[in-house]
């Protein structure tokens, strides 16, 4: 097959047309499709990104309450809207590099709590009104205060000020120490809209598309904004994002071409993709974990011995390779996953499945059954609890599953009942996921673990810069949880699409689907 | 007679809407969380969802939160969306609600126009020839139609229309400004799921009902005269099966309310049945009310054409001792 990769090359190279590649392919004793397979890839391989076509994108869940308001946005459909309507200060890209977005350019003070933005001059809204610095705080200052509906109003607990320094400088005074503050602002809450803004339903950001049609829970309409003010492409003529709840309806609009990409792909229709010409499946490794929570202020919970046995009867690689089909890591029952990068600790040695540990363990915590509050939260979780009641009833344990829906699951059970199941998506640094679930005192402290030495090393590694003190730290804390929490952490799961062959330019940030949802100006489709 | 049959039948549905307003409320309320705590989700805090709560008035008893909502109806408003309010949307339910019934009425109409004809055509067919091969076909096949759920039916004719064969869309997504042929084809799929299990229901009522006429005494009489079998079904027993034959139309029709829940949401179409199911996931009350009531209305007015039709067509209820 030399022939056909020089062909490929000189196809790319535009020395040779379409029709000469398919006839030349022809020549060489290959049918029309294999042909045609060939011309598709060598296209992909151009990465000659094609001007002009839309694409409609299927997320999984929309709503009455679909929003073009940064602060309140909560589910993916949301997310991919604000990255068309508008811009952060500052993007996370592949890899999660960071870079410079509506700010130019950003320094930070030595310990860490005072950050100076410069704002980038000649950027216009959609409505032609000039972005300033006024725009940044009036954004800002949306998430500070008791009242604030902000979902990552966490993000921002530590914010002193806003202040404006001139009409393209701003700076941000903390009260206490936060290195990461730059990667929170990546956030799709923190994105900037115009000052006094009212009717968020325009979605008149800065962003790279202007918003046609709104329709909560029915679809949305972006056209490209001719005065964007960077140049990123913005190869698509239209784009049209919309929900199909129903997994196998969203999987056969794919399928059939009726949509070009889609979000949440589950294990089981791998193959199916796989086996399909024109789609392809798109697995990102990320932190996004299944878990399972023992809350450790009530029996059974609380016994430290009762959640080390439920840690060593989880079959790991089982779980991953039978339920996840490989798109996925073995837990090491903490949330920093390899892909939080240099805060993820090697050096932590992985549990693995040992039945007879884990009856040592059960047998010293004198307790013999218990049961377990699972919903669907997550693909695989259901089948991880079943494994598991299994392995138990093998070592004398009786477990029982009570199946609740994911309906309300959120109020109801979690954080409720003394043992239940979890999901977490990846947050952008490895302090903001411990710091979250693991705070002392925290909201979402989930299993009810205080632990004080936790709670400072989250405030010192904030103030770290040294990375290799920062490292040892972020060891410190995932040993921590790793051995004494009330999280069973079994796996991680890679954030699971689906798309046309014809669509690219994807990143692979982990934060989201399809590659962090932030496409819409990056990506193309084949003509 | 009739203006008091009427009547009579106006004041139970109001009291049907009434009665079903209250279940549908007391049956959201039971679901676990309210709105506030759905749209937060597992983000939620104990202080964010208090002022949530507040905001969209869901920090009231429930009793009186359904008696404002009476209120606000008997005046003729149908309030806002709690869902939007609370994702920054301020959208009277109206004007939700507006596009989503066009959809709907779209859909079930062009359902209608095409299986009503259709059903009744190899009904008759079927009575003509009873005993047949062409008889047994018909019927062995709607009996295994009306036997499979709808859901089903759905998902195979996307198996085989959409993925296999390509030939139409395998959702049902409106862009908004498809006209004739692009119409047709966006609303393919669901339409022929619809058409398949409410005819199969049509054919089998009109088939029995016929033959039972047909074996009155005078059908009897008309055969010994000598007349022709197709004059005798055609003019003598069709006439008096058509009572029936509406009656079973408008409950069908009703039940195909029903059956576009099921099909607008596997199709993902912009319908208000898909609108209602989106309002129950967020607990958004006022719009799931809404919805319930006009699906509630559509229902009762469909029973009361089914009812009035039996009554009309049959002398002995139109003139009760």
């Amino acid at each position: 097959m030399k022939e056909v990769k020089v062909f490929q090359q000189m196809y790319r190279d535009g020395q040779v047309t379409r029709r000469e590649f398919l006839s030349v392919m022809g020549a060489l004793g290959l049918s029309a499709t294999a042909a045609g397979g060939f011309l598709a890839s060598s296209s992909a391989l151009a990465a000659t990104p094609n001007r002009g076509g839309s694409v409609i994108s299927a997320s999984n869940l929309h709503g009455p309450d679909d929003t073009l308001d940064p602060i309140v946005c909560t589910s993916t459909i949301d997310y991919i809207r604000q990255c068309t309507s508008y811009n952060g200060l500052i993007q996370i890209w592949d890899n999660m590099s960071l870079h410079p977005e509506l700010a130019e350019e950003w320094s930070v003070n030595s310990n860490a709590t005072e950050y100076t933005f410069k704002l980038r001059k000649g950027v216009t809204f959609h409505d032609g009104s000039a972005f300033s610095a006024d725009d940044v705080l009036w954004s800002m200052n949306r998430h500070l205060g008791k009242d604030s509906p902000s979902s990552i109003k966490a993000f921002f607990a530590a914010v002193v000020e806003w202040k404006k320094i001139d009409s393209h400088t701003v700076k941000l005074s903390l009260s206490s120490p936060d290195a990461d503050m730059p990667i929170k602002l990546t956030q799709f809450q923190a994105k900037i809209v115009k000052k006094d803004t009212t009717d968020f339903s325009k979605g008149a950001g800065t962003g790279p598309y202007l918003v046609e049609a709104f329709q909560p829970g029915v679809k949305s309409v972006h056209v490209r904004n001719p005065n964007y003010w960077r140049d990123t492409g913005q190869h698509l003529d239209a784009i049209e994002i919309t929900a199909i709840t129903d997994p196998n309806a969203r999987l056969n609009a794919l399928l059939s071409g009726d949509v070009d990409m889609m979000t949440v792909l589950s294990a089981k229709s791998i193959k199916k993709v796989e086996e399909t010409d024109g789609v392809e499946v798109m697995s990102v490794p990320a932190g996004l974990y299944g878990g399972i929570c023992c809350l450790k202020n009530t029996a059974p919970g609380k016994d430290d011995d009762f959640v080390m046995g439920l840690r060593m009867i989880q079959d790991r690689e089982k779980i991953v390779r039978s339920f996840l089909k490989g798109h996925g890591q073995v837990g090491n029952d903490h949330p920093i996953s390899p892909a939080y990068g240099a805060d993820h600790c090697n050096e932590l040695a992985q549990r693995t499945y040992d039945p007879d540990k884990a009856k040592w363990h059960l047998n010293k915590s004198g307790i013999s059954s218990a049961e377990l509050f699972v919903a669907p939260v997550q693909g695989g979780i259901e089948e991880t609890c079943l494994l598991m009641q299994q392995n138990l009833a093998k070592i004398g344990f009786d477990l029982k599953l009570k199946k609740v829906p994911t309906d309300g699951y959120w109020g109801a059970v979690w954080m409720k009942e003394p043992l239940n199941v979890v999901t977490w998506n990846m947050r952008p640094t490895a302090n903001a996921m411990m710091s979250i679930q693991f705070g002392p005192g925290g909201n979402w402290n989930d299993t009810f673990w205080n632990n004080e030495r936790m709670g400072k090393l989250l405030k010192m590694s904030l103030a770290e810069t040294d990375p290799a003190k920062r490292h040892e730290m972020h060891c410190e804390m995932q040993t921590l949880v790793h051995n004494d929490a009330g999280m069973v952490i079994p796996y991680h799961t890679n954030v699971l699409d689906a798309k046309s062959t014809k669509v690219h330019g994807f990143s692979n940030v982990p934060l989201g689907q399809l590659g962090g949802n932030g496409w819409a100006e990056f990506i193309w489709k084949d003509a | 007679m009739i203006w008091r049959a009427l009547f009579g039948r106006l004041c139970i549905s109001v009291v049907t809407l009434f009665v079903v307003s209250v279940l549908i409320f007391i049956g959201t309320n039971l679901l676990p969380g309210d709105v506030a705590q759905i749209l937060l989700g597992q983000m939620a805090t104990p202080d964010s969802l208090a002022a949530l709560q507040a905001k969209l008035g869901m920090d009231q008893a429930a009793h009186v939160r359904y008696f404002m909502w009476l209120r606000d109806v008997a005046t003729g408003d149908l309030g806002f969306s709690k869902a939007g309010l609370g994702a920054g949307n301020a959208t009277p339910i109206v004007q939700i609600i507006e596009p989503r019934i066009f959809n709907t009425l779209q859909l079930t109409s062009m359902v209608a126009v095409i299986a009503i004809p259709v059903a009744l055509f190899l009904g008759l067919l079927a009575a003509m020839h009873p005993g047949t091969r062409l008889d047994r076909t018909i019927t062995f096949s709607t009996l295994n139609l009306i036997s499979v759920p709808d859901f089903l039916v759905a998902t195979f004719l996307v198996l085989v229309f959409a993925v296999y064969l390509g030939w139409l869309p395998s959702i049902a997504y409106l862009r908004g400004d498809e006209t004739g042929w692009g119409l047709i084809r966006a609303l393919a799929m669901p339409t022929l799921t619809l058409m398949i299990i409410v005819s199969a229901q049509i054919i089998r009522m009109t088939r029995a009902t016929v033959l039972n006429v047909m074996s009155s005494p005078y059908v009897e009489m008309a055969i010994l005269k000598g007349v022709p079998r197709r004059r005798i079904i055609l003019r003598h027993a069709l006439l008096n099966a058509i009572g029936p034959i509406v009656n079973v139309i408008a409950l069908n029709l009703a039940w195909l309310v029903g059956g576009v829940v099921i099909v607008e949401q596997i199709f993902a179409y912009p319908g208000l049945a898909k609108l209602m199911i989106d309002a129950v996931l967020v607990r958004d009350l006022p719009l799931v009310q809404a919805c319930a009531m006009i699906f509630c209305a559509s229902y009762v007015v469909l029973i009361f054409i089914a009812d009035m039709a039996s009554i009309l067509s049959n002398p002995r209820l139109r003139y009760p001792k």
